[in-house]
Parts: structure tokens; sequence; C-alpha cells
């Protein structure tokens, strides 16, 4: 019992970071309509500039999402005025191939700032964990899963009680309605777009901090990624949480009492049946264009 | 009629013929060896991606060799040029960069990648192509059970036996001393996965009990249930079948559930030097023991100027992938010279396999399919740095560390 309880722990430490970087990929799909494969590499830039600030300036990774998230936030609304905006009425596949070039350039650029080596965060707490009857808590997990909630939080804040977040929903909903009502729907889907990549930003700092990484390292994360947003709706944000769960207590959980070499492909199993059940993901919602185009 | 047709007939084969003398003329100074050309030698590293680390160290590995070769005279005579794509860690882009290598670039020669994964699709490509491919890495028994005629593994042993010496060491440990049980975990890798099971079945033999043994999928990231489920065995010997990241993640995964079996033992990973250092924190590598395949301060032929002009290039002691390429480049070099010709890429198989090669790794020679015959060194970690205390006559220290003791040393 002890030991499910441990990985049950061990998984939700790990949802939270899944939840945070998903959160900023589906709320970029929900208003824009793009799916950006070029979100794992964001996420992996953050980690890299986090440790700039630790390493050469003794900044404490976890505090410097205080940092790295306002200049991934202005890098993300850069790359909307200069790359992304034509993407708002382009076709899905053409996104696609878009934020994927985007992501090649991205590692292309890590590379030559920061070389191809592998990378690693280590804060004095990064190998220590807290005890609590008998189970561990890693605490770079734990005050990773605090800030991701948190960040969650102020997401969730900003989309349900602010004009902004209003407008979003809005945006997402209907854009031409949108518009009529006066809002600026080209000026908002910069600002989803930065505030998603801010969110990458801000998991990326932690991610840095739990896990070596190399420039191309962000394969594996959009993969994961996708699958989550896809898990739980494309556009929900509610779903990506729920998707993140799922994903980070079905690795977490198959690694225990399965196989470690089955931890990464039950999760994606897990997509593959929900979808046939509910195509549009667990807490998306089918609209009356995807029944047309079924 | 028949006159102007055995007209035409023979103004075509004087065109034919002085054309092949064309061609012959200017193609025989490549391939004989007189042009003042340099000899193109071509290969694909893991430049980018999951394999980036050991695949700059093999990049410096060639160009150390490059370099000296040059200021000694060159190869018969010609500069060495060598050609290197980056296949980001790839088996589909690697499979391209050599096509690529030997159509487009027309390269001379090739020169192998790193790690198995990646040499199992190029070393097919070299085959097709009938081209001399010696590997630098790729040690997977894997490679050599395909008949390939142009293979060749220039480390001293093969990944089942890597390992083997540590293991043996541990079985021979008087009772009291020899750890009871052990854990095997492994990345999915054609070389880790062999090691590890090459010091299992040893270890078992000598009654050292497995309580753990799982295989991890290669984009593994999180090992804390990994290490949790380990830790409820308390197994006394991890042997951990590690590439680098797996290996920096699995030791920080230890430290945080304060899982410190007596001893630590992985594949590859700690021989990566100040990088594993940084990475897992120095303080936490005391006593962590590896298979490694060059010391820097070892006394074979050519390894001091080999270590000189590293340092004179890149700074610091040359990480063991380095040593590795540059070894490669000194049989690659052998080869030529011992046929005096690269022309018949056949017969510098067939010298190697006839011939033992003398390099900074100690002496190198072959079975008929291209796998070494040899034992690696065991590595220790021990204060700020590594000591090679396995095989005895090759150890550079008289202490061997009695177990792993993270927060212990270093730093």
């Amino acid at each position: 019992m002890t030991q499910l309880i441990q990985n049950l722990i061990l998984g939700l430490l790990l949802s939270g970071v899944y939840a945070l970087v998903a959160g900023g990929l589906t709320l970029i799909f929900g208003v824009m309509r793009v799916i950006n494969i070029a979100h794992g590499a964001f996420l992996i830039l953050a980690a890299f500039i986090t440790y700039s600030l630790w390493s050469a300036l003794g900044i404490d990774p976890l505090l410097g999402i205080l940092v790295t998230t306002p200049v991934i936030f202005a890098i993300g609304w850069v790359t909307y005025k200069t790359v992304a905006a034509p993407l708002r009425t382009a076709p899905m596949a053409s996104t696609v191939l878009l934020t994927f070039g985007l992501a090649l350039v991205l590692e292309a650029v890590m590379g030559t700032i920061w070389g191809n080596n592998s990378t690693a965060i280590r804060p004095g707490y990064g190998d220590e964990s807290f005890t609590v009857a008998g189970l561990f808590l890693p605490k770079a997990q734990v005050y990773g899963g605090l800030v991701a909630v948190l960040v969650l939080l102020a997401l969730g804040l900003i989309l349900t009680r602010t004009w902004l977040g209003r407008a979003i929903r809005a945006t997402s909903v209907n854009p031409d309605g949108a518009a009529l009502v006066g809002i600026k729907v080209t000026a908002v889907a910069a600002l989803v777009f930065a505030l998603g990549i801010a969110a990458a930003g801000a998991g990326g700092a932690i991610v840095g901090v739990l896990y070596p990484f190399v420039p191309g390292a962000h394969y594996q994360w959009i993969a994961r990624l996708l699958a989550i947003v896809v898990l739980g709706g494309m556009g929900s944000m509610r779903g990506a949480v729920l998707g993140a769960l799922i994903f980070g207590v079905g690795e977490t959980l198959t690694s225990a009492y399965v196989s470690p070499s089955w931890a990464t492909a039950v999760p994606y199993a897990i997509v593959f049946v929900v979808l046939l059940i509910r195509p549009q993901g667990l807490l998306g919602t089918r609209l009356r264009a995807d029944a047309v185009a079924a | 009629m028949q006159k102007v047709a055995a007209s035409r007939r023979i103004q075509a084969l004087a065109v034919s013929s002085l054309l092949a003398l064309g061609v012959a003329g200017c193609g025989g100074d490549d391939a004989g060896g007189q042009s003042d050309d340099p000899i193109k030698i071509g290969s694909s590293l893991p430049l980018t991606g999951e394999f980036s680390q050991p695949g700059k160290a093999a990049e410096q590995g060639y160009e150390v060799w490059q370099a000296m070769v040059n200021e000694d005279g060159g190869l018969l005579g010609r500069d060495v040029e060598m050609v290197i794509k980056d296949d980001a860690s790839n088996q589909n882009t690697i499979v391209a960069d050599y096509n690529a290598l030997i159509s487009q670039d027309k390269v001379d020669l090739l020169i192998g990648s790193y790690s198995s994964l990646l040499n199992l699709p190029a070393s097919s490509v070299a085959e097709r192509n009938q081209m001399l491919f010696v590997e630098p890495a790729g040690g997977s028994p894997e490679m050599f059970s395909r008949g390939f005629k142009y293979l060749f593994f220039t480390q001293q042993a093969t990944a089942d036996k890597n390992s083997l010496v540590f293991a043996e060491w541990v079985a021979n440990l008087p009772e009291g001393e020899r750890p009871k049980t052990a854990a095997y975990p492994t990345i999915d890798d054609p070389f880790a996965t062999p090691s590890v099971e090459g010091v299992r079945k040893v270890l078992e033999k000598a009654g050292v009990e497995t309580v753990y043994r799982e295989t991890y999928a290669i984009d593994t990231k999180n090992f804390d249930t990994i290490v949790n489920g380990m830790k409820a065995k308390s197994p006394e010997l991890v042997v951990h079948g590690a590439v680098f990241e797996d290996g920096v993640g699995m030791v920080r995964s230890m430290l945080k559930a304060d899982f410190k079996p007596k001893w630590l033992y992985q594949t590859t990973a700690p021989s990566l030097g100040a990088q594993y250092a940084k990475a897992v924190g120095p303080e936490n590598t005391e006593g962590i023991m590896f298979a490694i395949s060059h010391a820097p301060q070892a006394k074979t032929p050519g390894n001091e100027e080999f270590v000189a002009k590293y340092k004179e290039m890149f700074d610091g002691l040359p990480p063991e992938d380095a040593a590795d390429g540059f070894a490669a480049g000194q049989v690659l070099q052998a080869a030529v010279e011992g046929v005096g010709s690269i022309d018949d890429q056949a017969a510098l198989a067939e010298w190697l396999r006839d011939n033992p090669v003398e390099t900074i790794l100690g002496e190198l020679k072959w079975n008929k399919d291209g796998s070494p015959i040899g034992e690696f060194l065991i590595g220790q970690w021990q204060g700020d740095g590594v000591e090679f205390v396995l095989p005895e006559e090759f150890a550079t220290s008289d202490k061997l560390v009695q177990g792993w003791t993270p927060g212990g040393a270093g730093g």
C-alpha cells in the first residue's frame, strides 16, 4: 500500500509539470487553431535561459521563473508578430509545417548559443527529498508542482475573471462575433500566443531542474504534450489538466506495476482508446464542423 | 553498307576508348593514391540530439587524428580531409547521410558513427557499397551477427563482454564482501542491454541474487519510479545500463530517494568525465565504477602525443569517446598504409582481419566477423577524477574505493 501511495505521489508531481506546459499548448490551439509544434522547443529554450541565470548569476532556477517567463512571453509575442500571425487563417497543415520549422530553427539557435551538450541545473535542493510517513517527496518536484499549480491558477483566473479572459474565450468560440462586439481579435491572438509560450517558459524552468536536457530534447516533449492535449480535448484547459493527470499517473503506475519499458507506450494506448470512444477527447467539444468533416 | 557499319563501329569504339582512357586518367589519380588531392574520409555523427555528448567527443577525436596525420605528412603522402555530417541521433538520417557521403561527397573512405543504435544502419550502407567501415563505437553483438565483411569495431571488446572484468572481480570477492543481491535496470539500447546481461549471467552463477531486472524506453526522463522499485528490494549492487542522460537521471533519482546501494556500476555515462561529474555533482561520484576503453595516463604507443594534441586543440583531458574516435582513425590509417592503397576496400578489410594494430587503446585485433578480441579497463571515480582499477596489471591506483559514497568526495 505504501508503495502504491508513493507511486501515486510521484505520478501526481509529474502531472503538475505536464499540465502547466500542456495548458499553454491547448490555449494557443483553442484561440488560434494552431498546433504549435515548436512548443517543446520553447520549453527547452526556457530551460537553457534558466540554466544561464542559475550558473552565471546564481539565481535560483524556480525563482528565476519570474525572469524567464516574461522573457519567454516577449519572445512569444515577437514570434507571433513575425512568424505566426499569418497562420491565423492558414490551413491546419500549414501551421504544423511552419511551427515544425520554427522548432528546428530554435534547436539550431540553442545549439549555437549553449552548445549541444547535455545540461543539468542542480540547485541545492535538486537531489533532496521531504520524508513524510516513510514516503519520499523530491523537493524539486514538490516546488515545481506547486509553481505549476500557481501558474495554472493564475492562468485560470486570467481566463475566467478578467476582461482579457472573456475576450480570449469569445475569440476562441467565435472570432467573427468577437470582432463584431469590438474585440481586437489579432491583438488577443498575439497575447494568447505569448501567454501560451510563457506557460511553456515557466514549465521549462521546472523541467530544467528535474531532468538533464539538450537542444534536441524538444521532440520528446512535444510528442507527450500533443498526446496530453488530444487526450483532454484540444482547446480545453481543464482537459489539458485532466490529460496531464492521466498521463503522469499512467506513466508512473505502468513503470511500477507493468514494466518501465511500457511506461511511455501505455499512456499513448490510453489516448488511442479514449479517442476511439470520444474522438473530441475527454473534455473537448465536438463542433458541427467536425461532424460534417467526419 | 557493311563497310559503313564497320567504320561506324570502329569510330564508336575509338570514341569509347578515348572516353574510357579519359575517365581512367581522371579517376586513376584518386584511386591510385598519386593525386595531391586530399583523401576524403566521411562520417556522420550525432552532433545534436540525444547522443550529442559522445558524438561531439568522437568528432574531436577525428579532428585530432586528422591534424596529427596531416602534420606527419598525411596518409600515403596525401592530406586527410574529414567530411562529417550530423545525423541528429536519428537512425533514418544516418542512412541518408552515409548514402550522401558515398554518392554525392564521393568520399574515399568511411569511418563510423557513435553508438550501436546508429552504427547498425550505417554499417549496412557501407556493406552494401562494399566499403570498409571502421567504427569507434557500436559494440552490440547484434552488429557482428550479420555476416558483414567490411565492419570492424575499434575498441577492445563487444558489449556483452565489456563489463566482464568487473563481473568476474565481483564474483571472485571473498564471500563476506561479495554483494548478495543485485539490481539490473537498463536502457533499451543495443550496447547497454547486452553489457548488463553479461554481468548478470556471471553474477548469478556466482550466487548473487537478482532482485530487480527491468529495461526502460530510450526516451525515459523520469527515473523516480524505477528507483522506488529498486529501493523496495534493497539490492547491495546496482548494475545500470546507461548512455548518458539516463545515467545522470538515475543517479539523481537515487539521491532524491536516499537509495544508496553499496556498489554502483554504470555503463558509458561515468566515462564522460567532467560532464558527468558536473551533471550528477562531483561530490556524488565517489566510488562509481564503469568500463572504459581508454585511460589518458596509459602508456600505450602514441597516447602521450594524442593527449597533448587534444589539450592543445580542445583544452582539458580527452573523454573516452574522443580517444575511441582517434583510435578508429589509427586503425583506418594502419590498414591503408598496410595495403599501400585505397583502391581495394576488400583488401583493406582483409588486412585488418590478418593484422593486429597498435593504438592508444592498446593492441587491437579482430575475429573474422570484425568483433574485437580483448578486454576493457574498469574505471572508478576517486576524488576529483577517474582512476583505472582493473585489471590489476593496468591499474593506475593501488586503492579501490569500497563502494559508492555519494556526498563523500570530489567537488
